[in-house]
């Protein structure tokens, strides 16, 4: 593949990607016309892509989508449930093709083929016909009004009319005018075409790189105006371009003949051998022509026949050639382009590794930085102390926009879900409004990369199993449209990412009849709530009664939880029967760098993540065997970090607390000192570690010493289940 | 560069492996003498400044600061079966660099063993290598590549990738961390 396809591959599929997006918002909101706008670029921008790149599958195909999406932007058709699925499904075709193209396929293989037909067919048969009689007099109508009436009646022929004359530059700037009349061959029939190369010099006097050509076109198509004039989109700084609607007025061609440089009488004769005119018309045409150039010339037209037409749109409304709206509209989606073109311009695509590397170096820039503070520090000297802490901001302010380089909001990700939702709900008959909050929550890339997978799982499921159908609904007196909400927050030094239904809930004793049927618990036993949720994430558990094909497969819930785990995430199930299911995704900062505050046990040291730590204290007049304390009245509970990892040498005299945050608990950590606040490189600890609880990673201080990095979350859980175990113990378990 | 080094350095053991004789590195464990190839190793750095990590077996010592790259140390003396290594002035870092397969990647990770003493580097010819004895050396089969006479004197060539399974050590890390847990708690 080519560059220049692989270029239009990947924008092309962006251009799909807004088009989906605009698509669904425009099932809500079928009359807002920037959406219907966006729409139509986005297919439009395909297929003057494709036609550049002479894909011609695509350009066929997506011709017939732009016409309808043309319709339904003018107002012709109206947007309704069945259009938008009908088209969210060529665009998932033109996808499909896109991805033809990619392959490297000289055609799409037969079935796809056939897809696209009937998918056209439909189109062609319940939309475009619909209202394709007033499509084709629809442009020709305006012009009637606009043009000032000379005299001469409507010129009796269905096609349009279109005068090229391509500037000199064009073979020198890469175009070849013939494709172009190839593309235009795309949107309807060329009738017949006349090439004036009139303007060609003698031979010795003739650059063979300059063009020198001119065609006469009568086109028969339903496009309109504004369709057969992008087509030129590209040549249209160096061409002059000429269009006159099926039945324009004589008039229009009168003053076409006279706008143009070659010879009237020899173009008229033109215009009539390729069938615009007949002779009649001809002749009575040129005979008001002569009669109006007896009266003073108006000075504009003047002016706009002598200058070359640099600005065709004005000049073509100064001769009431072209409606003034189509202008309008030309020079806003000329502005649009090159907003577009500016848009991009901010945008640079660089590969993800140089990324990491960079973030690599400024975490070593930081582990430096942090070991000059320290020197500096000790060395006492205030002006070098005052040097070392101008580094430092500036380090911290690198830092900072090092790491929001990988950052990308989630908000694409969770849009994705209109889609999915939207398509699931219909396919099973249930009705689902998707709500989205928390969209513009940042997550690391490569988060967000390994989530989609996982959250897909859940959507799926909780649309399929979660959510009941409307009438079983309305039995039970909720509302029959089911609501699905997807929303994302930090929190405490985590990402939260919920999947919240309004659903059935979980069914407790189905899940534990199952899972009794399926061996994986005995039966008798009795579990916690929790217990019996977490069950729905062992492989081969499914409840759903029916298998359908969207999940109930049995795989699925375990695979999330897995993939959640190898992103060194948790996921926790809450229900409440008849209220709905709320799935939470808890996922760690995997950030190279973090703020942490650095305490001491021992002889080493230990980082907490810094947005975690609520307060410090010491710790003060503490019962040995008790591990809580009374924090203002309410009950902290605490850790002994030199217990839990019974590290060697005895208890300082006095102790410190930390009391930390996570997952809205609260809790102490008990250390020896504390030494502040410290910002930090995870170092991850590699894979021998990968079964090592409460240690999130590694970091390096200031004096090159490694210091570990708590997690705190699986501190927590660490020491609950050591002091379940000891009570089951206690009691001969 | 110091990816081609080690690219290189893999392409070689693989031939060298085969054919021809290979260097070995020989140290001092618990006054026994072992040798490794020298083409894993990437560098012999003093004992120091090692972080220990909590809820480990044994035979994982703890991680080191190497320019900038947590690498872990394991205990070799520990891993045998033995007791930990005592440090004393002539304790010992070698670095190794192994390669190890996660999901069909290969990943390269350094690990430090420590060592009592490091004692030279010595040519052996295949001709000079036995197999390893099925009993008798006290440290497991699998562990030994074979055995190099030197000397008149028989050396232990440590199989390192046995040795330094990363996944076998990562696995006994977290069994030993549970019933090491499991002790402590039917202590109280």
């Amino acid at each position: 593949m080519d560059e220049i396809t692989s270029v239009f591959v990947t924008e092309s599929r962006e251009q799909l990607a807004a088009m989906e997006s605009a698509l669904l918002e425009l099932e809500n909101s079928p009359d807002d016309a920037d959406i219907l706008g966006a729409i139509f670029r986005a297919a439009h921008t395909i297929k003057g892509g494709a036609g550049v790149i002479e894909c011609n599958f695509l350009v066929a195909f997506t011709h017939v989508v732009e016409s309808a999406l043309d319709k339904l932007r003018n107002g012709e058709i109206n947007a309704n449930a069945d259009l938008v699925a009908l088209l969210l499904a060529c665009s998932d075709h033109m996808g499909n093709l896109i991805g033809v193209l990619e392959s490297g396929a000289e055609a799409p293989d037969a079935e796809l083929q056939g897809e696209g037909d009937a998918l056209l067919a439909r189109l062609q048969r319940d939309w475009l016909n619909a209202g394709g009689a007033d499509a084709a007099t629809h442009p020709a109508a305006p012009a009637a009004d606009a043009v000032l009436s000379s005299g001469g009646g409507v010129v009796e022929t269905d096609c349009w009319h279109i005068s090229l004359r391509f500037g000199p530059d064009v073979l020198r700037g890469g175009m070849d005018p013939l494709s172009f009349l190839r593309y235009l061959g795309s949107l309807g029939s060329i009738e017949r075409l006349e090439t004036i190369a009139d303007a060609m010099p003698a031979a010795d006097e003739m650059d063979p790189e300059a063009c020198y050509l001119g065609f006469e076109i009568s086109f028969a198509s339903s496009a309109d105006k504004a369709a057969i004039e992008r087509v030129f989109d590209f040549v249209r700084d160096e061409c002059t371009l000429h269009i006159l609607p099926p039945r324009s007025k004589l008039a229009d061609y009168m003053q076409l003949v006279m706008a143009l440089p070659e010879d009237s009488m020899r173009l008229g004769e033109i215009l009539v051998r390729i069938g615009a005119l007949t002779q009649a018309e001809l002749e009575e045409g040129l005979a008001t022509q002569n009669a109006a150039a007896l009266l003073p010339p108006d000075e504009d037209e003047d002016s706009a026949l002598a200058a070359p037409p640099p600005q065709l749109g004005e000049i073509l409304v100064e001769q009431k050639v072209v409606q003034p709206e189509l202008v309008e509209a030309a020079v806003v989606k000329q502005k649009q382009v090159s907003d577009k073109k500016a848009a991009e311009a901010r945008l640079i695509r660089i590969p993800a590794d140089k990324l990491d590397r960079l973030i690599d170096l400024v975490g070593e820039l930081v582990i430096a930085g942090a070991s000059v503070n320290l020197l500096a520090s000790r060395a006492g000297q205030a002006d070098l102390t005052e040097a070392t802490s101008i580094v430092s901001r500036l380090v911290e302010s690198i830092r900072d926009s090092a790491l929001q380089l990988r950052m990308v909001q989630i908000g694409e990700t969770f849009n994705r879900f209109n889609r999915v939702v939207r398509d699931v709900s219909r396919e099973l008959g249930k009705d689902i409004e998707l709500v989205i909050s928390g969209g513009e929550t940042e997550l690391d890339k490569s988060v967000v990369e390994k989530i989609g997978d996982p959250l897909m799982h859940l959507v799926r499921n909780a649309i399929d199993h979660g959510i009941e159908p409307p009438e079983v609904r309305a039995e039970h007196g909720k509302d029959p449209r089911g609501r699905l909400e997807l929303n994302a927050f930090h929190d405490s030094g985590s990402i939260v990412i919920e999947i919240v239904d309004d659903g059935a809930g979980l069914n407790r004793d189905k899940i534990t009849r199952k899972a009794v049927e399926r061996g994986i618990i005995a039966a008798g036993q009795t579990l916690s709530d929790n217990e019996i949720y977490g069950l729905i994430f062992e492989a081969g558990f499914s409840t759903a009664e029916q298998v359908s094909n969207l999940s109930g497969r049995g795989v699925g819930m375990d695979v999330v939880k897995r993939n959640i785990q190898s992103l060194r995430g948790r996921v926790e199930v809450d229900s409440k029967v008849g209220e709905g299911t709320r799935f939470s995704i808890r996922l760690p900062l995997t950030l190279a760098i973090i703020d942490g505050f650095l305490v001491g046990a021992g002889e080493a040291s230990y980082v907490v993540p810094l947005d975690m730590v609520v307060e410090c204290m010491e710790l003060q007049d503490q019962p040995r065997d008790r591990n809580y304390l009374n924090l203002r009245g309410e009950v902290l509970p605490f850790i002994r970090l030199r217990e839990l990892f019974e590290l060697p040498g005895a208890r300082p005299k006095r102790e410190n607390v930390v009391v930390v945050k996570a997952a809205g608990q609260k809790a102490g950590i008990v250390v020896d000192q504390l030494l502040g606040e410290f910002q930090t490189v995870i170092k991850p600890l590699g894979h021998l570690f990968r079964n090592l609880r409460g240690i999130g990673g590694s970091t390096i201080l200031g004096s090159g010493e490694v210091a570990l990095i708590l997690d705190v979350q699986a501190l927590a859980q660490l020491a609950a289940r050591g002091e379940d175990h000891a009570h089951d113990t206690a009691h001969g378990r | 560069m110091g990816q081609v080094i080690a690219k290189n350095a893999a392409s070689l053991a693989l031939s060298a492996g085969n054919q021809g004789s290979q260097q070995y590195l020989t140290f001092t464990l618990n006054s026994e003498v072992f040798a490794i190839g020298i083409l894993n190793i990437k560098e012999i750095i003093e004992y120091g400044a090692l972080t220990e990590i909590p809820m480990m077996p044994e035979f994982i010592r703890g991680v080191i600061n190497l320019r900038g790259a947590v690498v872990p140390v394991v205990d070799l003396s520990a891993r045998f079966g033995g007791n930990q290594t005592t440090v004393a002035r002539r304790t010992c870092i070698v670095i190794v660099e192994m390669t190890h397969v996660i999901e069909d990647s290969e990943v390269r990770q350094d690990i430090g063993i420590v060592v009592d003493s490091v004692n030279e580097v010595l040519e052996i010819p295949p001709a000079e290598i036995e197999p390893p004895p099925s009993f008798g050396a006290r440290i497991r089969a699998d562990f030994i590549q074979g055995m190099g006479k030197v000397a008149g004197k028989f050396v232990i060539i440590l199989n390192i990738d046995r040795v330094l399974s990363v996944d076998e050590m990562a696995q006994l890390a977290a069994v030993g961390a549970r019933s090491g847990s499991d002790g402590d708690d039917t202590a109280h």
